[in-house]
């Protein structure tokens, strides 16, 4: 990894305003979310406000592992320290969304669906691939753990970043034949089309969904600016000149 | 960074970038020459695994270990059973567990050895990390193959269930451990770069194994049960398993540079 000098690009005030339209946008997501009109099917009743919550979540996880796995062939084509970081916020913020995405799809699942029963895990192949995509983002930070050399590190992990992501078209394609699915699109449930979601509902989903991904894109960058300035503030503490040629 | 280096070996990749372009497009150069360098990669990559094997039949570590894990694991499969009726199901479940666990603990070794030998310096600087990759490949896919065949006869052994189609057990075993070892080889070189090798393994390997976990347990299960065209309802597991490991090797050969440069 080159040491570069860690340049990001400048919002200026648009970052701020941005701040602030994502926080009010949320807001009004989630009160409306817990609020707003519900279509109370047989099953579903009020439960189906959970797709505003479980759906979004889906959908940062799966950016967010993209975005990873972009930064990481990135840093392994240009050994970049930037991407590096890049990198590691974006799993970060994938696996948070993913773990929330495990959670509530499990406790919808139980009190709806298998209501009455013991059953929490369905094995649902969404839910198995989520647990996957979680195993493999613990993996990722454990592996990043037990590397001192930061050069070394962001390599390593990238590699392994880029050999995980390598499953998930096979996971897509494998589970769905062994296991029964809860989820749109599978088993004659509907998919996300123009009949299945009211229309007061489908407006309030999208929005949650931008909502939800600009949340998410806040977080990254967000962090990704902290652990710049950090890594700024430490070569600012340690005047030594960069290694020119690493020897190890 | 790698701009500054002045020396350029052939294998270490460590070289400037202009020549680590060369050094790929010389598989495309005329035939006679390309037959040449050709031949010359697989006898650097034959010798890797040579190597290995004569290490390994000298000492018989790895073999030794393997052997005895997957013993002692039948044993307890056996006796935690405490002589149950086994259904066909649950026997593939049980044999694809210890299959996997045995190369999770097991085949870590080929580049932590070398690690912990001090002899990866030398391996970079005579080779070129393509070669070192497929030989140690190789090196574990033997050993895999080896270890899965002697788990499946160790089941057939202790837990005799139904088996219609033995020729399928059995082609099921090899093509999973062939995309087995493609998994573990090169994370056990990711490993072997980190400080914690040991138990760092399995949890690197496991969530990548599950798209091969899941077609191999059903060949085995269809292998059982074995209805009339079970070649033709094993086909799209045994494609999928083939395509997997194609992937991971391929993905292995793009990804070690990466690993092995320092």
């Amino acid at each position: 990894m080159q040491r570069d000098d860690l340049t990001l690009p400048r919002f200026g005030s648009l970052y701020r305003v941005f701040g602030v339209v994502m926080a009010v946008w949320v807001t009004v997501v989630v009160v409306l979310g817990i609020m707003g009109p519900v279509s109370r099917l047989p099953i579903l009743e009020h439960t189906a406000r959970n797709l505003y919550f479980h759906v979004p979540m889906w959908f940062v996880l799966y950016t967010g592992a993209i975005a990873g796995a972009w930064h990481s062939a990135r840093l392994l084509a240009t050994g970049r320290e930037i991407h590096d970081i890049r990198a590691e916020s974006a799993w970060l913020v994938s696996m948070t969304a993913g773990t929330i995405a495990i959670i509530t799809g499990i406790v919808w699942s139980r009190f709806t669906w298998y209501v009455g029963t013991d059953i929490w895990w369905n094995g649902d192949p969404r839910q198995v691939m989520v647990a996957v995509q979680l195993l493999i983002g613990g993996a990722y930070f454990v592996l990043r753990g037990s590397v001192d050399d930061p050069r070394r590190r962001g390599r390593l992990s990238a590699v392994y970043a880029l050999l995980a992501t390598a499953t998930m078209p096979f996971l897509t394609y494998v589970l769905p034949r062994q296991y029964k699915s809860l989820h749109p699109g599978a088993e004659g449930n509907p998919a996300f089309s123009e009949m299945d979601i009211a229309s007061d509902m489908r407006w309030i989903f999208y929005s949650a969904a931008v909502g939800f991904l600009m949340l998410g894109w806040w977080l990254y960058t967000q962090r990704v600016r902290s652990v710049v300035a950090e890594r700024r503030a430490e070569r600012l503490t340690d005047n030594t000149p960069a290694p020119t040629a690493a020897l190890s | 960074m790698w701009e500054s280096r002045t020396l350029c070996f052939w294998g270490t990749s460590a070289c400037t970038r202009r020549f680590r372009m060369l050094s790929f497009a010389d598989y495309s150069v005329p035939a006679f020459a390309g037959r040449l360098m050709t031949l010359d990669w697989i006898a650097g990559a034959w010798a890797v695994f040579a190597k290995d094997a004569r290490l390994e039949l000298r000492t018989r570590v790895a073999l030794g270990a393997l052997v005895m894990f997957v013993a002692a694991s039948l044993l307890l499969v056996w006796l935690s059973l405490g002589g149950a009726e086994t259904s066909p199901s649950t026997a593939a479940a049980l044999l694809w567990i210890v299959v996997v666990f045995a190369s999770a603990v097991g085949l870590g070794r080929v580049f932590v050895a070398e690690e912990e030998r001090g002899t990866t310096l030398l391996l970079q600087l005579a080779l070129r990390p393509a070669q070192v990759l497929a030989g140690k490949l190789v090196f574990n896919a033997a050993l895999t193959v080896a270890l899965s065949l002697f788990a499946g006869a160790g089941f057939r052994l202790l837990l005799p269930v139904r088996l219609g189609e033995p020729a399928l057990f059995w082609l099921a075993l090899v093509l999973g451990a062939l995309a087995i070892s493609a998994a573990t080889t090169i994370l056990s070189a990711v490993i072997a770069r980190a400080q914690a090798a040991g138990p760092l393994l399995p949890v690197l390997v496991f969530p990548v194994l599950v798209p091969i976990l899941l077609p191999a347990v059903a060949l085995t299960e269809l292998a059982s049960f074995a209805p009339a065209d079970v070649w033709a309802e094993a086909q799209s597991s045994l494609v999928l398993l083939v395509a997997y490991a194609g992937l991971l090797t391929s993905l292995s050969f793009v990804l070690f540079d990466h690993v092995w440069r320092d």
